[in-house]
């Protein structure tokens, strides 16, 4: 131990410490989170549906020409989680791999979109967009088949949907989305039926409202508001960091109602009763039971490792309930992380390998 | 004078280490602390019951503005999502137009194709029929030379005894007139 009378490095500390305040409180101050470039990916819309769109992404042409990927979103955010920034896009990693990718934005749900139903959403608007795509996939690409993939909310949704409808698509990949729901932690937890007042809420909301989405996902780990700040305040001298770090601010900031109808059924069926899993109580959705089952297209379940909001297991219960080949795979983040790190990007290219060239589809 | 202090207990400290650790002990302290908190029946029952007295009195208050707006002959809320829902309804059902406009357009396409088809086959037909029409032309074509040339063959030896006995005949009248 050297002595200090003169305290010069502790000083030195707090003059560097001062200077990072400063710097930060600039980078603040210029409003990032509203300005940071979510989504640029060039793309164009070739189908709307209500408030849903199907965007396009074209291919690079230098890529090896791969089966066009159907992507289907979580309907509690925006779709630029996919497309964060350029070097942090789920799609322009597809793109940039050969893939023609058709990415369903189910957009931002009004009051009047209150009594839209699962149905609606899995039998009628998601096998709409699937057709759309594939029309457009088949004359700008000469594709006879779509491969789909789908986050969160969106993948369970996705999985429902195949079920119903099998010839929709020929592989599944389904990524942090949750099938065994009673193993998906705290979610679980908090939603079941003696504590949930699920009537109570779409009956005076109407939609579930994103301020309550919002307020009820900071809840799942309290501390992790402050861990956001003090990320910024530890790594913020990096300016690829503070741009990573207000665009992801600024998806996390931008919930979006979810259709009340939809939700009460969702919820009910999902978090209660679990019923997508063998064993479940049997789930009739418009005159016909949903029982994944019945899908036989190859299906891969990516599980996000530190994922608090779909953890392994409730993602593999696919594995359980899928009808047709299922593998399961976890990749390093959590749920958001899983988005923006390098492992998915590199898992999907394997995936879209693994589905080149017309053989017997793997999953 | 005292000699300073040259062992000071804040020198040598690593301050980002220790606010790190504390940092890190404080996070799995209060991390414990909401686990406990907001996994706890009483907790999440008291809250459901506050979230389910929100959600009633939204309705109820939403309700009473409609009612007020009803009676003062303005256009309420729900008269707003009323028609926004028809607008919704009336694209939807655009939507399904155009999914049978895209279904006629398969069929279209599958019976042009199938029109196509046959026109395709129609053709091919007759191109047989028309080789099969050559080939019997060329069998008849040659049958009619073999029967030429038997008939010339037929003739020739005719011919032959014809003048053969032309020539006889003129020994005899020869002989005759001699």
């Amino acid at each position: 131990m050297t002595a200090d009378p003169t305290h010069t490095g502790a000083l030195r500390a707090l003059l560097a410490d001062g200077r990072k305040a400063w710097e930060l409180a600039r980078f603040l101050a210029s409003d990032p989170v509203r300005r940071a470039p979510t989504g640029r990916t060039p793309h164009r819309v070739i189908h709307r549906q209500n408030k849903a769109v199907v965007r396009y992404f074209a291919p690079d042409p230098d890529g090896v020409p791969a089966t066009p990927l159907f992507i289907s979103m979580p309907l509690i955010n925006t779709w630029t989680v996919f497309d964060l920034l350029p070097d942090r896009s789920v799609v322009a990693s597809l793109v940039r791999h050969g893939v023609p990718v058709y990415l369903l934005d189910w957009g931002r749900p009004g009051p009047e979109d209150a009594a839209v139903s699962m149905s609606d959403l899995v039998d009628d608007l998601l096998p709409r967009a699937v057709d759309r795509s594939l029309r457009h996939a088949a004359t700008h690409h000469g594709a006879d088949a779509l491969d789909g993939l789908g986050y969160c909310v969106g993948g369970t949704f996705l999985a429902i949907s195949l079920a119903r409808h099998p010839d929709m698509l020929r592989r599944m990949a389904l990524l942090a989305s949750p099938i065994d729901f009673h193993a998906s932690g705290r979610l679980a937890t908090w939603a079941r039926p003696e504590t949930f007042p699920l009537d109570d809420i779409v009956d005076g909301f109407g939609n579930f409202p994103r301020q309550l989405m919002a307020a009820s996902f900071a809840w799942l780990r309290p501390a992790g508001q402050i861990a956001r700040g003090r990320s910024l305040w530890t790594r913020g001298s990096d300016p690829a960091f503070r741009r990573l770090w207000a665009a992801m601010e600024q998806w996390n900031g931008d919930n979006v109602d979810f259709p009340g109808e939809a939700y009460r059924e969702y919820v009910r069926h999902c978090y209660f009763d679990n019923a997508l899993v063998p064993g479940g109580p049997e789930w009739i959705m418009a005159g016909r039971p949903v029982d994944l089952g019945r899908g036989r297209a190859p299906a891969v379940a990516f599980a996000a490792s530190d994922d608090h909001i779909c953890p392994p297991p409730a993602a593999f219960g696919l594995a359980r309930a899928w009808g047709g080949p299922v593998r399961t795979e976890v990749l390093r983040g959590g749920h958001v992380g899983v988005c923006i790190g390098r492992a998915l990007p590199a898992a999907l290219a394997r995936w879209v390998d693994s589905g080149r060239g017309g053989e017997a589809p793997q999953p | 004078m005292a000699e300073p202090d040259s062992s000071n207990p804040g020198d040598g400290v690593d301050f980002a280490r220790l606010s790190q650790d504390l940092y890190a002990q404080w996070e799995s302290a209060v991390t414990a602390w909401w686990d406990t908190v907001l996994d706890s029946p009483d907790v999440l029952r008291a809250s459901g019951d506050a979230l389910g007295r929100l959600a009633r009195a939204r309705k109820q208050y939403e309700q009473a503005v409609d009612d007020n707006l009803t009676r003062l002959h303005l256009p309420t809320r729900s008269d707003l999502v009323r028609l926004t829902r028809i607008a919704t309804l009336l694209e939807h059902r655009l939507v399904r137009f155009e999914d049978q406009l895209l279904e006629m357009q398969d069929k279209l396409a599958a019976l042009e194709r199938e029109a196509l088809q046959a026109r395709v086959d129609a053709a091919e037909a007759r191109l047989e029929h028309r080789e099969e029409m050559a080939a019997l032309q060329a069998r008849l074509d040659a049958l009619q030379e073999r029967i030429d040339a038997l008939e010339q063959s037929a003739t020739r030896p005719a011919r032959r005894r014809r003048r053969k006995a032309d020539d006889s005949d003129t020994d005899t009248r020869d002989g005759d007139q001699r």
